[in-house]
């Protein structure tokens, strides 16, 4: 059962899924290059999504904290500024070896990533994910 | 430093972000040559072979971190195995101050910028450095 005091995906709802303005400007405002990038981004956070199951399992924290920094820093700097926060958490969580905390946001984790994967098909037809 | 005698080395384990920072700097300087690694060790690697004069560098990196290549190239300085110094920018997501503040006094270290980084603090910093 989920502690109380844990967040839920609420606690992250405030932030944008994908600022589109940040993510143009990051690319000079080139959409071709916008889209290589999102894909890249996109592929990116599915590996890592296995390997944080796997060093989960494991309770491999320092494997954990590096991945959780690192996407962290790829998704604020694109603007997928939820998906950032949560890797935040998720990166504090590694950072105390907690990981009751740690499996539940790695649970709102996913569910953010396909709200991500959602929006940009509906944001960018023409992404070809 | 001459705009066409430019060599950038990227250390960054992150490929979105290699890429990010590369169409960036190819804009600003068209004629500027740039290396890539995905990690420390390819970094110190190329950075040996090529001698860049700018490397941007991330600190939190899977197999071998950014404090490591410092770590090397500083052992290479004092050593009198390396002669000339590059300009280290280092483009790191740590939000911790005391760290922030001891990475910034490394060896050869010119600047540290926080993810994501805003690209028009990095050109003030090249544009004081090129001619």
């Amino acid at each position: 059962m989920d502690d109380v005091n844990f967040p839920n995906i609420d606690n992250f709802d405030s932030a944008q899924i994908l600022d589109m303005n940040k993510a143009l400007k990051r690319v000079s405002y080139k959409k071709e290059l916008l889209n290589r990038v999102l894909n890249i981004f996109r592929n990116n956070l599915l590996e890592k999504q296995k390997i944080i199951e796997s060093g989960l399992k494991n309770k491999k924290w320092q494997d954990l904290r590096v991945i959780s920094h690192g996407i962290k820093g790829s998704s604020w700097t694109i603007g997928a500024q939820q998906l950032g926060n949560v890797a935040f958490s998720l990166e504090k969580a590694a950072d105390n070896e907690d990981y009751q905390l740690y499996n539940h946001l790695f649970q709102i984790f996913k569910i953010c990533i396909e709200s991500f994967i959602e929006f940009v098909e509906m944001k960018i037809p023409d992404i070809n994910f | 430093m001459k705009k066409n005698m430019l060599r950038f080395l990227i250390i960054e384990d992150d490929e979105m972000i290699r890429i990010i920072h590369k169409e960036f700097l190819e804009e600003l300087f068209p004629e500027c040559e740039i290396l890539e690694a995905e990690n420390a060790a390819q970094g110190i690697c190329l950075y040996f072979e090529c001698r860049p004069n700018v490397i941007l560098l991330d600190m939190m990196m899977p197999l071998m971190g950014g404090e490591s290549f410092l770590d090397i190239l500083e052992e290479g300085y004092s050593k009198n195995i390396l002669k000339d110094k590059p300009k280290i920018v280092v483009i790191t997501a740590i939000k911790d101050v005391k760290e922030l503040m001891s990475i910034g006094k490394r060896f050869a270290v010119e600047a540290v910028i926080s993810k994501p980084l805003v690209q028009s603090q990095l050109k003030a910093l090249l544009d004081d450095w090129v001619e």
